[in-house]
């Protein structure tokens, strides 16, 4: 610890250069800028992953280069990658619900066993011949 | 080994403990020593348990019997429901982690103190202001939501839902803490040589716990935070006369309340670990199955929260890939169990009052696993849903589970905390009573259950007045025996034998390495870890046994007794440890 | 009484007892693992605030799904523009403190400073355009929840939209709470610059700064998630 240089490497403290800022900061107002460009357009289902998509372009950037997670101890990319993974789950488990819902309702009413009984007293009933005839080929 | 005798000479010089040091009222409450801040929760919690165990004796009077009465039936909404919140949020969440995971944690790491002194202690204060909420909803008005608080009918009661979950979203923050402290100090404070390989289970369970405090908890706060603008404002995000859907808020709910679940027991999980090596003198067998497990168990908890809401008209296809990850849950908690008769197995089992806890929780944590795996099949849960089943499901869990743990883990630490032996003959006495009381209590609520009787019910039909009848006696001979820990726990702060350094002749460095009592620093200086924590063999040599299994260097002197075989064990060891 | 010790455990002992820099906390060995402690401990405290809003941003997401007409028409009555400023003014906020790390390393207390308000700034700024677009809305009778009661041209038709509550609710929970969020974060980065301006900082220790910083750029990051997902629909 005796210089500020071996601190640094000693560290992993990174300077980050501040062309290097800039850059990334150039490239972040590109993208709102194309963002908001595209939202003239409409992409009808692609609306939300292309929008979700540059918004995650700008907050990759923001998280590796201004937040240095690029440079930084791998256990806090792994801290990051967590977190937000199970933001992902949360939101793929609930949208799971959310965008099936009532899916049963299509379910019949009539238990199995009643399903069956019902089949048997069609069965014990007289039909007429011309009752089958459902479909045209049955017709001729 | 001049170092070490320095350092022993300097100790019999100067017995400066933990509990002599600094003993004001307000060097109390502005300490940042991790294993004060661990007996401040201790006290704290104790009061909520007590509390809430008073609540549950009345419901359970109530319940005695069909035509015997001591509440109206708000009355008795009301006291489930606050039972069901105190020892949900502001007992078992906090228990194991704050009281034992602070005290013990640093030490068996070879820490000074967690890494986050300061945040520590903010915990324990935010977790006081999260009571003070509590008391506050009790005093302005009812609260009859039970601990899930569904809305809608919650978010259309007074004043009183609004402090309480004002009271959960600020004591989240204490869990928060407590968590985030605990994953940067098992990463970074660890002592020389003290490798992942070589945590105790203790550390990984609590580490496991940590993850799922940091990444649920916040959403528990944003839950409570909606649900008192639901209240305030009608957003109109969970109330269905608004156009809301209720059906999300049990989604926010469960995301948290599942994986808290995990908060309880894995912690759990982890003292009981430390209590089947040390009390069958084994190294744990799968070591590394039963820390990864734990993680396991962690990151599979947050996967399977929908499992509360089979009923609640969710989509069909959610609740059959919620009920399949039900399943696999199973699995890892199976791992640990095998592991831990596995260690058991040919070891020698030395049967004092944590070890009866540790069986205990062997045998009540499988009926709570295996009856958790029944309501987790879709089809039998229709059944099963809301009746007493689950109620005696997750009483099998928390208390069979996280409460034997937490019982098993204070007595087995408690000549470290105090510096004192509790009565053992007491102690098994307790430990027997609380077992069978436990089972009489909650096995007939899993039979009420599956015969249909529903949960939350103020009246119920003549035909389970008999069970009923059991499960009140039942929880009368659960109470005495938690009564009985309590008295001789407090008899043994005043009268209690001195404690040795290493009673138990454990091989962590809590009981190698640190003495009788704790130094306010821990360790005399900074420990080189050089082998397992389950090393029992390997202790001996490393701190200057003879290499005959009689370590001098734990602490507990010569008394060959401690490794005899266990009917010859005597309940406490000779007095004068570091003669 | 038993004490291991080994070369390597006076070796820390004497470390600590050498050098022992003003900001080093006694249970550290060194401002190493002091300064690695913090950092891990703040990324632990950011995961939290990526879940708390995560909740909002799962109820947004549910709420769309199933009435995007409204969403469409209700966040058609958002001022893009001033949306578009707003971003472009935390991101430059973003870059100020980030320019404020690298000063500190360079030991340039001066430029530090300037940078660290010039952020305080650019976060009085945002939170003046959010006052002026809530007043808007306001104005209009757009209130969270049971006090909705649309007027005025332009959004009086939002009154027959069902729905439509549901989108202003969640647009003043979001940006309220990240509002907030700002509010606490130009708290912490004037009592930074004011730390630095009183000379706390050297390029030898100046963690207070980068998490500050860290913080900084996390309300950043959820407001470019807000952003398209509010304005943009
Ligand atoms: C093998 C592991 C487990 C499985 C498969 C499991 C499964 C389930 C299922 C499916 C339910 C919902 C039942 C219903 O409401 O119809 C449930 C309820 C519950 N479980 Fe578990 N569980 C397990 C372990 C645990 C543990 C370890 C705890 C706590 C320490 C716990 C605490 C609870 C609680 C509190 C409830 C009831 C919540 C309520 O509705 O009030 N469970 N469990
Ligand atoms: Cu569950």
């Amino acid at each position: 610890m005796a210089h500020a240089t071996d601190d640094h490497a000693a560290h992993g403290h990174h300077i980050i250069p501040i062309p290097t800022l800039l850059k990334v900061f150039g490239a972040l107002v590109a993208l709102t800028a194309i963002t908001v460009g595209l939202s003239a357009f409409d992409f009808g289902m692609f609306e939300i992953p292309v929008a979700l998509g540059l918004a995650s372009a700008k907050a990759t950037l923001v998280v590796m280069i201004f937040m240095a997670l690029k440079y930084d101890n791998p256990v806090n990319m792994l801290t990051f990658s967590v977190g937000v993974l199970f933001v992902a789950v949360f939101l793929i488990f609930t949208l799971l619900d959310t965008a099936f819902r009532g899916d049963m309702d299509n379910v019949d009413r009539l238990t199995i066993e009643e399903r069956e009984r019902l089949n048997e007293q069609l069965q014990e009933s007289d039909v007429d011949a011309e009752d089958l005839q459902v479909a045209p080929s049955d017709m001729q | 080994m001049e170092a070490a005798a320095h350092a022993a000479s300097q100790t019999d010089a100067e017995p400066r403990t933990y509990l002599n040091h600094e003993t004001s009222l307000w060097e109390w409450l502005t300490t940042k020593d991790h294993k004060k801040i661990g007996i401040m929760y201790l006290i704290s919690l104790a009061v909520v348990f007590l509390v809430a165990g008073l609540l549950a004796m009345a419901v359970r009077l109530e319940l005695m019997s069909p035509d015997f009465s001591i509440m109206s039936a708000s009355q008795y909404n009301q006291t489930f429901t606050m039972h069901g919140i105190m020892m949900v949020f502001l007992f078992i969440v906090p228990s194991i982690p704050a009281i034992l995971g602070n005290f013990v944690l640093p030490l068996q790491i070879g820490a000074k103190d967690v890494a986050f002194p300061r945040l520590n202690l903010a915990s324990w204060y935010v977790y006081i202001a999260g009571g003070a909420l509590t008391v506050t909803a009790l005093l302005v008005g009812e609260l009859s939501t039970g601990w899930t608080f569904y809305t809608p009918y919650s978010s259309q009661q007074g004043t009183a839902v609004i402090f309480m979950t004002g009271a959960i979203f600020v004591s989240g923050f204490a869990s928060i803490f407590t968590g985030l402290n605990f994953i940067v100090t098992i990463h970074k404070m660890r002592a020389p040589g003290m490798t992942w390989n070589r945590l105790p289970l203790f550390v990984w369970g609590l580490y496991a716990t940590s993850i799922v405090q940091v990444l649920a908890t916040p959403v528990v706060g944003i839950t409570m935070l909606l649900l008192i603008l639901e209240q305030t404002l009608q957003i109109g995000i969970f109330d269905p006369a608004l156009g809301g859907d209720p059906i999300l808020f049990q989604h926010f709910f469960w995301f948290y309340s599942h994986p808290a679940v995990y908060i309880m027991i894995l912690p759990a999980f982890g003292i009981l670990s430390e209590l089947i090596a040390t009390f069958s003198r084994q190294r744990i067998f799968g070591y590394r199955a039963i820390a990864l497990s734990s993680v396991a168990i962690a990151m599979l908890g947050f996967l399977v929260w929908g499992h509360h809401m089979f009923v609640s008209g969710q989509s069909a296809i959610s609740s059959i890939v919620f009920s399949l990850i039900t399943y696999l849950i199973g699995i890892p908690s199976g791992i640990k169990i095998f592991n831990w008769i596995a260690t058991m197995y040919k070891g020698s089992v030395w049967l004092q009052t944590p070890m009866l806890y540790a069986l205990s929780f062997l045998f009540l944590f499988t009926i709570g696993g295996l009856t958790g795996i029944m309501v987790g099949v879709l089809g039998v849960d229709v059944h099963l849903h809301d009746t007493y089943f689950v109620v005696g499901h997750f009483h099998y869990v928390m208390m069979g589970g996280s409460v034997i743990a937490l019982l098993g883990g204070m007595h087995y630490w408690w000549p470290k905390i105090t510096g004192r032996m509790y009565n053992e003959t007491l102690g098994k006495i307790a430990a027997g009573l609380v077992f069978v009381g436990f089972n009489v209590t909650f096995f007939t609520q899993l039979v009420l259950g599956s015969q249909g009787m529903p949960r939350r019910y103020y009246e119920y039909v003549d035909r389970f007045a008999e069970l009923h009848m059991i499960s009140t006696i039942g929880s009368f001979i659960l109470a005495s025996g938690l009564f009985l820990v309590l008295g001789y726990a407090l008899h043994s702060l005043f009268y209690g034998k001195k404690a040795p350094q290493n009673p138990w002749a454990a091989a962590t460095l809590e009981w190698t390495n640190v003495a009788a009592i704790p130094d306010p620093h821990n360790f005399t200086s900074t420990p080189l870890v050089t082998r397992g924590p389950y090393d029992f063999h390997k202790a001996d040599e490393v701190f200057g046994g003879s290499g005959d299994g009689q370590a001098r260097g734990d602490g507990a002197g010569s008394d060959a007794s401690r490794l005899a075989p266990p009917e010859a064990a005597p309940s406490a060891p000779k007095e004068d440890a570091s003669a | 009484m038993s004490t291991e010790t080994a070369p390597a455990t006076t070796e820390s002992v004497e470390t600590e007892h050498d050098h022992h820099p003003p900001h080093l906390q006694h249970h550290f060995v060194s401002s190493e693992q002091q300064f690695d402690s913090a950092k891990l401990g703040m990324w632990l405290f950011l995961i939290t605030e990526i879940l708390l809003f995560s909740a909002l941003f799962v109820a947004y997401a549910v709420y769309r799904n199933w009435n995007p007409m409204a969403f469409a028409e209700a966040s058609s009555t958002l001022d893009w523009v001033l949306g578009s400023v707003n971003t472009i003014v935390l991101l430059t906020s973003s870059l100020t403190v980030a320019l404020s790390i690298h000063f500190i390393q360079k030991n340039d207390k001066q430029k530090t400073v300037i940078s660290l308000l010039s952020t305080l700034v650019l976060a009085g700024g945002f939170l003046v355009i959010k006052y002026f677009e809530y007043m808007a809305k306001f104005e209009h009778g757009i209130y969270p929840g049971e006090a909705f009661a649309p007027t005025g041209s332009g959004y009086e038709y939002l009154a027959a939209i069902p729905y439509v509550p549901q989108f202003f609710s969640i647009y003043f929970v979001m940006t309220g709470i990240h509002g907030v969020h700002v509010v606490i974060g130009m708290g912490l980065i004037g009592w930074m610059a004011w730390r630095a301006h009183r000379g706390d900082f050297s390029d030898e220790w100046y963690t207070p700064v980068e998490l500050t910083g860290l913080y900084w750029h996390i309300v950043d990051i959820i407001w470019i998630f807000l952003f398209p997902l509010l304005y943009l629909v």
